[in-house]
């Protein structure tokens, strides 16, 4: 099912976040590389959330938005919110290759955000794999996909076998049960994909190498993971690698993000109390006269500046 | 008439021969692997054990080795017992193994070059540090070894020096490999490279660490490949010793052959068959470092002097061949230990020896394609796969005898689809990863009972 067909995902809380972090970290990237007449690509689907942070928050101009379903295609044309906005009809497997062949896009950095619905499988990795040879130098990109255990298998021992048949050598012999387990699996995704992608561009011997820095695992109903990088020119590596070694980088996060839907009212009552150097508990919480779980409220104590406000307007 | 200056043709090394030529006939990883089988040699020394009669229980427990790598440094770590001072001046450091230098018992190390050699193809900034028990107690050194210093110094000196050094935590040898070349970096930055890595030490190093042995990558131990076979009811393996003398030395080899697995139902598989990732064919074992794997060319006999090529119909088939000596130049391995002299005399004599089993398992397996599938499953089903430590000398190998099928004439279908609607139809039939025969034929019995129904 096509995302345009479920929800707008631009309202997930977990998805918000994902997408806060991910920004401001292209942003720190755009700014240490010193990239210019970045080209941006992605599924804009019908409501083009990236896109309008590709804008707003990164100054592209250039987008370009591959929708596959040709009622998607009629829908996103209708939908987009850019003039600047191109909207290629068809896989992106098929038109990423072209966009790579026009002269125009060869020598101009790509930030390219390959926003999946589905789980991981054989065709996703292959795309991957092409676009990290075939990007030109100093491109960024973006990989998300479901990391909901079922579609690794409906029996859990079936699970271990099927991420090393879509992952190939990158993936631990002795990769368990417990790994692929609906807790564990989003964050083992996570860094296997991660693996897989630093080694197709070092077994690769591609310039510049492959700078490890997004990995976000993030629980919006079902497990979901963000992987990405840098593929920088051999001038601009020293500066992107330095950016990402930083203390501050969020890119990298170690737990699972899994912020709770909360009211209006939540939400004010608990940021009233941020920032604080210390850890809100779950005493705390109950005191101000609500509950939340333990790990949701280090979510929110974490994420609270990308998490949106949501109000249904009835009209 | 020639004159006098010119009577002699120059026929002197060079460094950079050293460095930039025969380090580009090892790959990465066998480098390490030669580093590794230093401190191997080292902890069998110390442990006064004889590799490697399969039947030899030394216990290596005590000795680790440890090795860290990332795209800055390469590191190698043992307590094996270290080089001496003296070996350090006079033999560790030689380019080829001097004349006078002692037979290490038993060693896998043979030819003199293999630490040069592997360091040079890791890296120019070269720390090898030593801590020994000497007559005084523990002492250690130093050679650091700056590539590019060494280089320009020119062809007239080739030694190095040798530091004081502050005592590493045990006796043993510690290797640090910095200035990384290109290629060596690009590969530590994988870690495919890595889990590659660990797992070409679980197989070929599976008989030491079968006796102990830890080797951890990035701080995780290795746990060695439990090499086995298949034994019980009609199926017994082979196990055979044979002693030659050659150069009043000692050769001792051991020749197991069987059953290692299941033989695949289907005599021609296709599709998701992957040829490299079954374990059958033949194994060369030289002074218990696995020097040829899972081989299926003619290096160990298949598709020569009446011996048909390797087949996917002879999976299931492992033959295991050990030679060991107190001599390690006597055996046949080559100076990358990743293959076998096929040359060598006593190599070429031996794979004689090495065709029976494997042609008791052709023919096995031709029989097994003709008989019923129930008569052959039940007789596999009796076995249980043993160590290969626990084979009985037998010698010859022990198949059943399976008799033809009453035949009822067969349709082979064939057809191929779109592999995410394959996937789609595993994961509806409950395992995503059917192989895709089972997909067709489960999808066939599906549409028989559904159109046809009863027979």
């Amino acid at each position: 099912m096509a995302s345009f067909d479920s929800v707008n995902y631009s309202i997930r809380p977990s998805k918000s976040v994902q997408r806060g972090i991910v920004f401001d970290g292209l942003r720190a990237l755009c700014a240490s590389m010193n990239l210019h007449d970045t080209v941006y690509i992605g599924f804009g689907s019908i409501w083009f959330t990236d896109f309008l942070m590709a804008h707003k928050v990164l100054g592209i101009d250039e987008m370009i938005s591959i929708e596959a379903s040709p009622v998607g295609y009629k829908r996103a044309e209708f939908n987009k919110v850019y003039r600047s906005i191109s909207v290629l009809e068809g896989r992106s497997d098929e038109r990423l290759p072209e966009i790579a062949a026009q002269v125009e896009y060869q020598a101009r950095p790509w930030i390219v955000w390959l926003d999946y619905d589905g789980a991981l499988d054989e065709q996703k990795v292959e795309e991957m794999r092409w676009l990290l040879l075939n990007a030109p130098p100093n491109s960024i990109v973006l990989f998300t996909f479901s990391a909901t255990q079922n579609a690794y298998g409906a029996r859990p021992a079936q699970r271990p076998g099927r991420v090393s048949d879509i992952l190939g050598a990158v993936v631990p012999d002795d990769l368990t049960r417990e790994d692929c387990s609906k807790e564990n699996l989003p964050q083992t995704l996570a860094t296997l994909t991660m693996d897989f992608l630093s080694s197709v561009v070092a077994d690769n011997a591609r310039p510049g190498g492959f700078i490890r820095s997004f990995q976000i695992p993030y629980f919006d109903s079902v497990g979901m993971v963000t992987v990405g990088g840098v593929l920088p020119g051999l001038g601009a590596a020293p500066a992107a690698r330095a950016i990402v070694a930083e203390q501050s980088w969020k890119g990298i996060v170690d737990e699972m993000i899994e912020a709770p839907p909360m009211t209006l009212k939540e939400v004010a009552t608990l940021q009233a109390e941020l920032p604080f150097a210390g850890e809100l508990t779950r005493d705390r919480v109950q005191e101000l006269g609500f509950d939340l779980l333990e790990h949701q409220i280090r979510s929110f104590q974490r994420y609270y500046k990308y998490l949106p406000s949501f109000a249904e307007i009835v009209a | 008439m020639i004159p006098v200056e010119k009577s002699k043709a120059r026929a002197n090394p060079t460094k950079a021969f050293f460095v930039r030529m025969i380090t580009r006939d090892i790959t990465l990883e066998d480098c390490i692997f030669d580093l590794i089988d230093n401190s191997v040699d080292g902890a069998w020394e110390r442990a006064g054990g004889r590799p490697m009669s399969l039947n030899n229980d030394t216990d290596l427990s005590a000795y680790k080795i440890s090795i860290e790598i990332d795209q800055n440094r390469f590191l190698i770590k043992d307590n094996c017992g270290g080089i001496s001072l003296d070996d350090a001046v006079n033999y560790a450091f030689t380019f080829g193994r001097r004349d006078d230098a002692d037979t290490e018992n038993f060693s896998i190390g043979v030819y003199g070059i293999g630490m040069k050699r592997a360091v040079f193809k890791l890296g120019s900034s070269i720390d090898i540090t030593s801590t020994y028990v000497g007559d005084d107690g523990l002492s250690s050194f130093k050679v650091p070894v700056n590539v590019s210093d060494w280089l320009e110094a020119g062809n007239s000196s080739w030694d190095f020096d040798i530091d004081e050094a502050d005592d590493l935590d045990e006796p043993g040898v510690c290797i640090e490999v910095q200035d990384l070349s290109e290629a060596t970096a690009q590969s530590f930055a994988s870690p495919r490279f890595v889990q590659d890595l660990r797992r070409a030490i679980a197989r070929d190093y599976a008989l030491h660490l079968h006796r102990g042995l830890v080797i951890d990558v990035q701080g995780k131990p290795i746990k060695g490949w439990s090499i086995e076979m298949r034994q019980g009811g009609d199926f017994s393996p082979m196990r055979e010793s044979f002693k030659e003398k050659i150069d009043g030395e000692d050769v001792f080899i051991e020749l197991l052959a069987g059953m290692e697995a299941l033989p695949p139902d289907d005599s021609d598989p296709e599709g998701d068959w992957d040829e490299n990732q079954n374990q059958s064919g033949w194994y060369v074992v030289c002074n218990g470092r696995i020097v040829l794997a899972a081989d299926k060319t003619s290096l160990t006999g298949w598709g020569t002097d009446n011996w048909p090529q390797w087949h996917p119909q002879y999976s299931g088939f492992m033959g295991i061949i050990i030679f060991s000596s107190r001599r390690a130049d006597l055996l046949p391995l080559t100076t990358t230990k990743r293959s076998v002299d096929a040359t060598s005399p006593l190599y070429r004599r031996y794979r004689s020896h090495m065709r029976e089993p494997s042609k008791t398992w052709i023919a096995y397996t031709n029989a097994r394609k003709q008989s019923e599938r129930e008569q052959v499953a039940e007789k596999e089903s009796k076995t249980k796969a043993v160590p290969i430590f626990e084979v009985s000398a037998r010698s010859e190998v022990v198949l059943p005898q399976v008799s033809a099928k009453k035949r009822t004439p067969e349709a082979n279908v064939s057809y191929s689809v779109p592999k995410p609607k394959l996937l789609r139809l595993a994961t509806a039939l409950g395992n995503i990863r059917m192989t895709y025969k089972d997909v067709g034929l489960k999808s066939f019995e599906y549409a028989y009972d559904d159109l046809v129904g009863e027979e």
